[in-house]
This record gives C-alpha cells, sequence and structure tokens, in this order.
C-alpha cells in the first residue's frame, strides 16, 4: 500500500515549507478555495465515509452538517491536537512531521463549514511539536496561505496555535472547549452540541489532527477512492500506534479493517524475544483488552465494536505472556484515577476507590469480595456520568478481571 | 520580584491577547508564559493573569490548581517527567524511575537540595514507541536504560 498520511514522514525536514511544498502541499487547497463550492467539500467529505480518528469514529461530514444553516454567529473550526490516550502516539507524528499536511486540511475545512478561525489544542507536554506547528502556520501566514484573501480568494482564515496544561480529560470535546475558554477542563452536558452551542456559546466542530488530515487527500483523489482504501462504513486508511511488547513498535499507516494477528505478526515483526502473547488493548487503554485467542479480528470500528471492544485511538499495546494482569491494571486505574476531573462523583470516588483495592490486591492484601466489589464499581461507573471518561475507566476493571479472573484470583489465595 | 518580571512581560500579553476572540481565553497561555519565566506560579502571577483576562483571581486559582503542568512552588532547574504508564512499565520504566530516584535521592515531586532537578511522575506522554521514556524541560528522551538515564543526568549544567 502507497503510505497516504504518513507519505512524508520520513522526508528530512518535510515541516518545513519548502520541503512539504515539493511534495505538493497546498496544491490541493488552492485549487478548492480558487474553484470549489464549500457545499462540494461536506459532500465529498461525507461520501468518503471518512470517521472521526481522535476515537469515536463519529461520520465527519455528518458532524459538519449539525451546523446551523441560518446562524449569524461566526463558526469556528477547533483541532483536537490534545493527544493523550495511553498507547496513542500517532497525531505527534503528524505534527512534528508533517504539520503542514494538517493546516491544509484546516484550511479546506474551515471553507467547507464557512469558519474564518481556527482553534488548535495542542496538549501542554508536546513542547518540541507544538513549536514545529507554530513555526509551520507562521511560514504558511508569510505565503498567505493563512490569513486574509487566501490564495486571491475572498476567503480568509486565522489559526491560533493553543497549548494545554496537562489534563488527559481535556481531549473529550467539551472539556476542551471549556479549556480553551480558561477555565478547567469540565465536560459540558449534551445537548447543546458544540455544533449548535460551542466555542464562547457559537457554532463550532471539533475535529481531530489525523482526521483533517486526511481531508486534502480525500479532495485530491476523489472519495471514492477513500471508501476503496478502507472496509465498508470505515473510509481510508489509519494511523495505528503500536508498543509494548513488540519488536517493531511505531506508527503503521494501514487500511481500515487490517486484522490485527497481521498488524502484530507480520508489520510490528512479533512479539519481542519470540515470546508468546498473552494480552492486546486495540485501541488505547480505555478498550477492552483481547486476549491471544481473540487477535482474528479486523481493526475498523465496526468488527470491533462487534468483538466486545473498539478501535477508539488505534493505540494498540501488546502484552506478552510474562506481563502479569493484575499490574496492567493497577496502573490502568492509577491512570484514571490520575486523570479523572472530578466533577461526576460516580467517576471521581469510582476511579479512585477501583484503583486502591486493585493496588491491596496486587500488594497482597485482596480478600476474596474484592473482585465482586470492583465489578460493581465499574458497574455503577458505566453511563452515569456527564463524559465517557467514566465508561473508559470500567472498561479495563470489566474485561481484565473477566478474561483474567484465574491471575487476579491466584493473588487473592 | 515577580512583579517586575511581570512588566517585562506585558507587551508580550498584549500580543496573545490580541488572538483570542475573548480575554479569558487566554488565561492558560498568560500562565504558560508566566511560569515560564519566574519558575512557578505565584499570587502576584494569578493576580497578572486575572487583570489582564478579566477572570475573576479565584478562576485562575481553579487553573492552575487543576492542569497537572502549573506548579505553586520552584522546580528545579531541570524538571523531569518520568512517564509511570502501560507502554513504559510494560518496557521496565518502574526500575529505571527507582534507579533515577535513587541517583538523585529524591521522590516524586521532590527537587534535589542544590535545586538543580526536580522529579514528577507523569501520566501517558504519548510517545510509547520509545518506551520507556521520560521529559527532560520539554525535551523527549526514549529507550531509556539506567545508563542512558546517567548520560542524560550528566550533561545537564
Amino acid at each position: 500500500m502507497e503510505p497516504i498520511l504518513s507519505r512524508n514522514f520520513n522526508v528530512p525536514d518535510a515541516w518545513r515549507l519548502s520541503v512539504a511544498q515539493s511534495r505538493g502541499a497546498y496544491e490541493t487547497a488552492k485549487k478548492v478555495i480558487s474553484s470549489g463550492k464549500p457545499l462540494d467539500v461536506v459532500a465529498a467529505v461525507t461520501a468518503s465515509n471518512l470517521r472521526g480518528l481522535g476515537g469515536a469514529g463519529f461520520p465527519t461530514g455528518k458532524k459538519w452538517q449539525f451546523l446551523p444553516k441560518d446562524s449569524s454567529k461566526p463558526v469556528y473550526l477547533v483541532i483536537n491536537a490534545d493527544e493523550g490516550e495511553p498507547g496513542t502516539f500517532k497525531d505527534r507524528y503528524i505534527l512534528e512531521r508533517d504539520p503542514h499536511q494538517l493546516i491544509e486540511g484546516i484550511i479546506i475545512s474551515a471553507f467547507a463549514i464557512r469558519s474564518h478561525k481556527a482553534y488548535i489544542y495542542i496538549r501542554g507536554e508536546y513542547v518540541e511539536p507544538f513549536m514545529r506547528l507554530q513555526s509551520a502556520v507562521d511560514e504558511a501566514y508569510a505565503k498567505n496561505y493563512l490569513g486574509k484573501n487566501i490564495f486571491g480568494s475572498s476567503f480568509g482564515l486565522d489559526i491560533v496555535v493553543h497549548r494545554g496544561a496537562g489534563a488527559y480529560i481535556c481531549g473529550e470535546e467539551t472539556a476542551l472547549l471549556n479549556s480553551l475558554e480558561g477555565g478547567k477542563g469540565f465536560p459540558r452536558l449534551k445537548p447543546p452540541f458544540p455544533a449548535i452551542v460551542g466555542l464562547f456559546g457559537c457554532p463550532t466542530i471539533i475535529n481531530n489532527v489525523e482526521t483533517l488530515a486526511c481531508v486534502p487527500h480525500i479532495l485530491k483523489n476523489g472519495p471514492e477512492w477513500f471508501v476503496k482504501l478502507g472496509s465498508p462504513g470505515n473510509g481510508g486508511t489509519r494511523l495505528f500506534s503500536v508498543s509494548g511488547h513488540i519488536k517493531k513498535p511505531g506508527v503503521y499507516e494501514l487500511p481500515m479493517g487490517t486484522p490485527l494477528r497481521e498488524m502484530i505478526y507480520k508489520h510490528a515483526g512479533g512479539i519481542r524475544g519470540d515470546k508468546n502473547l498473552k494480552a492486546v488493548v486495540p485501541g488505547g487503554i480505555s478498550a477492552k483488552i483481547l486476549t491471544a485467542n481473540e487477535i482474528d479480528v479486523n481493526m475498523d470500528y465496526d468488527s470491533l465494536r462487534n468483538a466486545g471492544t473498539m478501535l477508539g485511538s488505534a493505540g494498540v499495546i501488546v502484552m506478552d505472556e510474562t506481563t502479569c494482569m493484575v499490574k496492567a491494571l493497577v496502573y490502568a486505574c492509577k491512570f484514571f484515577a490520575h486523570e479523572s476531573c472530578g466533577q461526576c462523583s460516580p467517576c471521581r470516588e469510582g476511579t479512585g476507590w477501583a484503583y486502591k483495592i486493585v493496588k491491596r490486591i496486587h500488594d497482597g492484601q485482596g480478600a476474596v469480595k474484592d473482585l465482586e466489589t470492583l465489578l460493581t464499581i465499574a458497574k455503577n461507573m458505566e453511563g452515569r456520568t456527564i463524559c465517557v471518561f467514566a465508561d473508559a475507566a470500567a472498561w479495563p476493571i470489566q474485561s481484565y478481571i473477566t478474561k483474567f479472573r484465574s491471575e487476579f484470583e491466584e493473588y487473592i489465595g | 520580584m515577580s512583579q517586575q518580571i511581570l512588566e517585562t512581560l506585558n507587551p508580550e500579553a498584549q500580543k496573545i491577547l490580541a488572538k483570542y476572540d475573548e480575554k479569558r481565553a487566554a488565561v492558560l497561555t498568560l500562565l504558560h508564559l508566566a511560569q515560564d519565566k519566574i519558575g512557578h506560579v505565584t499570587p502576584e502571577v494569578e493576580a497578572w493573569v486575572s487583570q489582564w483576562t478579566e477572570v475573576p483571581v479565584v478562576r485562575v486559582r481553579e487553573v492552575v490548581t487543576f492542569y497537572s503542568m502549573y506548579r505553586q512552588k520552584p522546580a528545579g532547574r531541570h524538571h523531569i517527567r518520568f512517564c509511570t504508564t502501560t507502554s513504559c512499565v510494560l518496557l521496565g520504566g518502574e526500575n529505571i524511575l527507582g534507579h533515577l530516584k535513587k541517583k538523585l535521592c529524591i521522590k516524586n515531586g521532590e527537587t534535589t537540595s542544590d535545586g538543580k532537578i526536580s522529579l514528577e511522575e507523569a501520566e501517558c506522554l504519548c510517545a510509547c514507541e520509545a518506551a520507556p521514556m521520560m521529559q527532560v524541560d520539554g525535551k523527549y528522551y526514549g529507550d531509556l536504560d539506567e545508563k542512558k538515564v546517567d548520560q542524560i543526568l550528566a550533561s545537564l549544567k
């Protein structure tokens, strides 16, 4: 397969405008802005089956169409570059190695949704990616690819690169909006959805970095081409982040629907030290874990949902036979306990207690009833909070204990 | 002391404010700016941010305490964030963190007695392909082992 999103990842200095342009950057944006109509772009993205690649998988074209048609308020485009899902690092590759691909996607998408102001919310710890991205934005301004009258048209767009300050929850789109407005990252109740009431109370579209990086390619090669790259209902390729006990960890661009077994053993070289596989997290730490017997599954949204888990952020964490699943769950629970924003009681209390109890089991102080208590806590977190963070925290608890119960029982003795 | 530094930041603050559609959106950015210069967020910094953004100082304090990157006490001249999440742990991060703590004689959240290095255990920094990894003053270092950690520490001035 020809790389698409990752085509410039190994080209030296592709983050500089001159190099990016020698590789075709901004040609599609120029064509679209000069001759295209916004509605044509929306139609192409809708027909391409592009789905949100931050984790939720919502159809991008459909999301754009939620914008009110007759609002007098400005429309904002917000780019979610708050990558934080454990096991995921693909947006960092785009930001560091090919930021112009993202900026071109932003220009075309903003044009499509009639927005003249875009905010890129990048996680605070991404200091070097921020500097690369900011310098790319500055270069784009200098060439008038951003600012007023882009490519000699009447269309104008400003981009502000905004740094977060260390809070996983701000990857949740409404928490991100509150953070961008200068407050704590507390998720908002939906509805109203951001497309109606978003940033500063105005209609707002929030898209992930990788999602928008796909847009220039869709417009260049046509939606049918993009559809064919993927699996039914899941257009395009995907940047899979592969880490853990794997021979060749890294970002792999593969068609949506690539079998997990092929990804692990063919593309990423197999298990370190040729050990046996024990378990795989298929879509970031929140996704329910798969055992070694469950890896004959296609890596797309629908197939993984049917397998009882999710594609999420496509962060694949591989665990070999030496992995202690109790310890793995201790660290997953620690993460969620640390990152719960504290707004809803089931999540704030549930993540804290789950961590304490799993840690107690790991320390040899567990009681027989602890496993049932943990499952009850998880059940009482699921679907009972403002955002899906509590669900995401419950899924590892449920799946690790259910699928590796005997290991937990051994600790309890 | 921090008041004088803040005054020198006013022109930069003005530029930042101009980029945002509403003043309050600049809270995080101004806090970063001030902390980068002063080393931590003092009450004077909070008041200064409040003045520029017209956000009540109590709301600024909320923000300071909500986000892990802002600190209310000084850190070391070099700040280390050591990743303690899944992929880094799977590949031996705990042992390397133990080595680092022993070498620096500090625990999580502490600063060496000479004020040179502070340590923070961090959640996933999203560089799992290079696990185990840490961040020193903004820069990522991956594929760590004890020897590599020693070399990085020796390179810090």
